[in-house]
């Protein structure tokens, strides 16, 4: 049985090793010279850099305007990420919590519309904003992605789930709705208000049909599509691209690594309940 | 960070964890690089800057139109420019898109062939009045035809293009008597394609991996239809011709014997390991291959890499004789533009023939007026690209076809090119193309632009 | 939140806040979901072309009919089909091992959980590029000389992603890379939310870790299970980034997916209209799917 378990951990450290040398072989392939990202990939050479050298990183910074892309993309992924929460947030409690007229058709809408996905308005949507000459802006990236039904659902079940007692506390000691909202309920909220931020955030910061579809130049072109076209950009040279894939997800990882359970715990609560 | 929010008496906005904080941060920082990013530049408060949109391609011509905007705005015009570039790839939908919201440009590029779909939709303004007769007169007879649509002129390029075939003259010369060939001085001496294939197999047996030939392949879009539609030509055939009514039509031309047989040939390169797979465009440079077929913007690399040692010969002759592609970028200033007078001042400025030779010196293409050719080292009497120019001037250059419903046309080719490359039934794939170009043609609402001109 | 409620009359305070605090979300739902949904719809009726002067008419169910006869559209909705079929067992088939494998305590264990998470957090754009470079034909490309040490040089190399039988399965096992450890992490959870005494007792009644497995775990985690599988299948029906990036649908038709044949239709042939249609089957696909798994997760809430 303990031969078992040793076993069953090594096989798994094996799988881990296998299964993360794409990362390596990115790490690695942007410190090498263009030309030996391809020649070497076939070698063990292809997860060891003989020698290192930060040069792709920064022929990435001359080609094209790498800061503009990560700005835009932190801009339009943090903004969705604070709106969504405040937006989301407020309307689970409502209709989880508040009574009122309208509750039972608007939580029927809600539920109603999170089958629709995003790819199956994405073609009318851009006619939309095209009309309206939205496109090639940041609100037309932020926007749409503000309320999101699967957020609103999220917290609504949340909210149903958490003890009245404490808000029934306040409120008899007179608190209005705002304020009961924000110093008893959102203090408990801490799970649930995780779990939609990083959604959200890993949803935005990959988007790439959207920013495709309705970005043009470069002004407010988010990092994905920008990496798509860089990857296009003549003369394609590997190391660049993968030194910019780097820079790209870098911010993400180490976003990852220092919240690791929020992460987590939001893979977790969007998942299933019991 | 598990702590849990205490009692009731938290005050709103209630302590939050620091990663609240660092967010709200990172917004605040963030709300003012948001705000106009795309925000005039003009210079002391001067005119709004004028729109140009660019494909963004080979990385020498980006800097030197990037380097002419600069000398422009420097020389002190009433109406500075300001230049995007846009990603080759997907260039058209890009700009149909911006179109609907009534965003383009006043000053737009366009793929030359995609010109005739433009003015169909009346996106553009006739230059014929914006430009001086003697301007006119000097450009190649070249641009001028991809320019003018329906009689008028449209739109104008500072260079056209050149398509052939470059080798390295001493890995040739080793192999070409072997097989009873000799270096083509132009292109009336063009190898037969049946020649061309013995001495592939010739170059490939001394070819440590066998791939001698690099078509760029792993170039995507409108490359497909400029470099090989020209084979369906020397094979006697065509993208599009004209019936018995005078409508354009594909069925029975493009997925005609002559076609199938001709991209079916080029299929039996690559499967016999003849091609390079050219991930990274490298291939010639690298020195993996003795030939590649390519543009006149590959010319300062391969030059680079192989000096003197560099030849261009012309395609291979499909049995009508070889036939090589043209036609190339296009200025065009759209009808939405309010002002028009200063998006010609920028493009005359362009056609300057010292600015031409400009950017024909850094991409090596064809310069589009006559001035400008008689002055470049490249394509004088002697100049190493002498062949593209001889090939405009005597017709071995077809232009693509010129109707509205090229966007259609090409994306068709492309696919069904893209399936010969990967090995699948040339002739399903053509037909397919065939049928979804005839279509296009009778239902897209074009009427009487179907006949091209 | 501009309005701060009264606190004189609680009923009627606690009705306006409830419309108030959800009208944003409300008002961004219809715009930005409820109506160009019903755009997609209406748009499918017509024949409207991007940027042609001649104004879009009703053609009722032409579009659809059209797809009907489509080879690309047919092809695309098998790959998606294909896709669905293959992805779903890979994938959780192998979170599941993963999770029963870290559902136990030894050396390292948090840090693998953390290992194998990370590919998550990698936006698909990029994995899609990453992997076009993995994929690189010949024997010097990196999978190619992978499989070829595993074989002992039976491999034969190939260019996956231009080969009609290994693109799409090419394209797959890419999203399994990047999706797999969501799911372990799901069904980690589930794991862990068994208790204890169902094993107990099952071993107290002389069942194997077989028997364990098949009449302990597995029902415990029927829910994170049916959630995953069917989450993984609708995803499977939106696959667009790695197609555009890696094959284009390639070769030939064999991994484009309705996503990708939408927005050909829309931008590079023009034909808004028919885009639309493509996404209205997309929805009624996607629809059917979660009804199915609205249905199955929901009977489990009423038998518990």
């Amino acid at each position: 049985m303990r031969g078992g378990r040793a076993l069953a951990a090594l096989a798994l450290w094996a799988f881990a090793l296998v299964y993360l040398a794409p990362v390596a072989f990115m790490v690695v392939g942007s410190l090498k010279p263009d030309e030996r990202v391809l020649t070497e990939a076939g070698s063990l050479a292809a997860l060891w850099p003989a020698e290192a050298s930060l040069q792709n990183f920064r022929d990435v910074l001359r080609r094209v305007d790498f800061p503009r892309y990560l700005l835009n993309s932190l801009w339009i992924t943090g903004a969705t990420v604070a709106l969504g929460l405040v937006v989301n947030g407020l309307a689970g409690y409502a209709l989880a919590r508040l009574r009122w007229r309208g509750r039972r058709a608007a939580l029927a809408l809600v539920l109603a519309l999170l089958v629709i996905p995003f790819e199956a308005i994405a073609v009318p949507l851009f006619y939309l904003v095209s009309l309206l000459g939205w496109r090639d802006t940041y609100t037309v990236q932020i926007l749409p992605f503000v309320a999101n039904a699967f957020a609103v659902y999220l917290f609504y079940s949340f909210f149903l789930d958490l003890p009245r007692e404490l808000e029934e506390a306040a409120r008899v000691d007179g608190a209005g709705v705002l304020r009961t909202f924000c110093s008893v309920v959102l203090p408990n909220a801490r799970p649930v208000l995780a779990t939609v931020a990083v959604t959200t955030f890993l949803f935005q910061w990959g988007s790439f049909l959207w920013p495709l579809l309705v970005t043009t130049g470069e002004a407010v072109r988010p990092l994905p599509v920008a990496l798509a076209a860089f990857q296009t950009l003549p003369p394609r040279q590997w190391g660049d691209i993968l030194a910019f894939g780097v820079m790209m997800v870098a911010p993400v990882v180490l976003l990852y690594l220092l919240f690791q359970p929020a992460f987590l715990r939001g893979a977790r609560l969007a998942g299933p309940k019991g | 960070m598990e702590g849990r929010g205490t009692g009731p008496s938290l005050p709103c906005p209630p302590r939050r964890g620091a990663a609240g904080l660092l967010l709200l941060a990172v917004l605040l920082a963030l709300a003012a690089c948001g705000r106009s990013p795309t925000e005039g530049q003009g210079p002391q408060g001067g005119a709004a800057p004028l729109e140009v949109w660019a494909h963004a391609g080979q990385e020498a011509e980006r800097r030197v139109l990037e380097a002419q905007a600069a000398r422009y705005n420097a020389s002190g015009p009433a109406i500075p420019v300001r230049l995007t570039f846009l990603p080759e790839g997907g260039y058209n939908a890009q700009v149909q898109a911006a179109a609907l919201a009534g965003d383009l440009p006043c000053l737009l590029e366009l793929d030359g062939p995609y010109l005739a779909h433009y003015v169909w939709q009346g996106k553009l303004r006739p230059l014929d009045e914006l430009l001086p007769e003697a301007l006119r007169r000097d450009l190649l007879p070249s641009i001028l035809a991809q320019g003018t649509y329906r009689g008028r002129l449209y739109g104008v390029g500072t260079f056209d293009s050149g398509l052939g075939l470059y080798g390295r003259r001493s890995l040739l010369e080793a192999v070409v008597e072997a097989v009873g060939a000799e270096l083509p001085r132009g292109p009336e001496e063009a190898w037969p394609v049946e020649r061309f294939e013995a001495l592939l197999e010739a170059l490939a047996a001394r070819d440590p991996d066998g791939a001698v030939l690099d078509l760029g392949l792993q170039l995507r879009g409108e490359w497909y239809t400029y470099a090989f539609a020209p084979v369906l030509h020397s094979a006697g055939s065509s993208l599009l011709a004209p019936g018995p009514d005078g409508r354009l039509h594909a069925v029975g031309v493009l997925d005609g014997p002559a076609s199938v047989a001709a991209l079916e040939r080029i299929q039996g390169w690559i499967r016999r390991g003849w091609v390079d797979p050219n991930l990274d465009e490298a291939a010639f440079t690298a020195g993996r291959v003795a030939l590649a077929w390519g543009g006149h913007w590959d010319f300062p690399r391969y030059r680079e890499a192989w000096g003197e040692d560099l030849v261009l010969l012309p395609l291979p002759d499909f049995g009508r004789g070889s036939r090589t592609g043209q036609g190339s970028w296009v200025w065009t200033v759209t009808r939405g533009c309010d002002r028009p007078e200063a998006a010609a001042a920028f493009l005359r400025f362009l056609l300057r023939p010292e600015e031409i030779l400009a950017m024909t010196a850094a991409n090596a293409a064809v310069p589009a007026r006559r001035s400008a050719v008689a002055r470049s080292p490249l394509y004088g009497p002697q100049g190493p690209l002498r062949l593209f120019a001889v090939q405009l001037a005597g017709g071995w250059a077809v232009p693509r076809p010129r109707t509205a419903a090229y966007p259609v046309v090409t994306s068709a080719f492309q696919e069904a090119f893209a399936a010969a490359r990967d090995g699948l039934d040339v002739a399903a794939a053509l037909r397919r193309a065939a049928r979804t170009i005839d279509r296009e043609l009778a239902e897209g609402g074009y009427g009487a632009e179907a006949r091209g001109l | 939140m501009g309005r701060r409620p009264g606190a004189s009359e609680p009923f009627s305070e606690e009705a306006r806040a409830g419309r108030w605090l959800t009208a944003p979300a409300l008002a961004g739902l219809l715009l930005f979901a409820l109506l160009p949904f019903l755009g997609a719809v209406a748009l499918s009726l017509t024949d409207l072309r991007l940027g042609s002067p001649r104004p879009p008419a009703f053609v009722g169910l032409e579009q659809y009919q059209r797809l009907l006869e489509d080879p690309a559209f047919l092809a695309a909705l098998g790959n998606n089909l294909l896709f669905a079929l293959g992805v779903v067992p890979v994938q959780t088939g192998l979170a599941l091992l993963l999770a029963l494998g870290l559902n136990r305590r030894f050396p390292g264990q948090m840090a693998l959980r953390t290992l194998l998470f990370l590919p998550v957090v990698f936006p698909m754009a990029l994995v899609a590029v990453m992997w076009t470079v993995l994929y690189a034909p010949g024997p010097g490309g990196a999978v190619n000389a992978f499989l070829e040490a595993v074989t002992f040089g039976l491999w034969e190399p190939r260019d996956f992603l231009r080969d009609p039988a290994w693109a799409l399965p090419a394209v797959m096992l890419t999203s399994v890379w990047q999706g797999v450890g969501f799911q372990m992490v799901v069904l980690l959870a589930g794991l862990q939310a068994i208790p204890r005494e169902l094993y107990e007792a099952a071993r107290v009644d002389g069942a194997g870790p077989w028997r364990q497995f098949l009449h302990v775990t597995l029902p415990g985690l029927r829910n994170p299970l049916l959630f995953v599988v069917l989450v993984t299948a609708i995803l499977a029906f939106r696959v667009f980034d790695q197609i555009q990036i890696m094959t284009q649908g390639g070769p030939g038709q064999a991994t484009t997916t309705l996503m990708y044949e939408a927005v050909r239709a829309a931008f590079v042939r023009q034909q808004l209209a028919q885009g639309a249609a493509i996404s209205v089957v997309l929805f009624l696909l996607v629809l059917g799917l979660t009804l199915l798994q609205r249905r199955l997760l929901r009977q489990r809430q009423v038998l518990a």
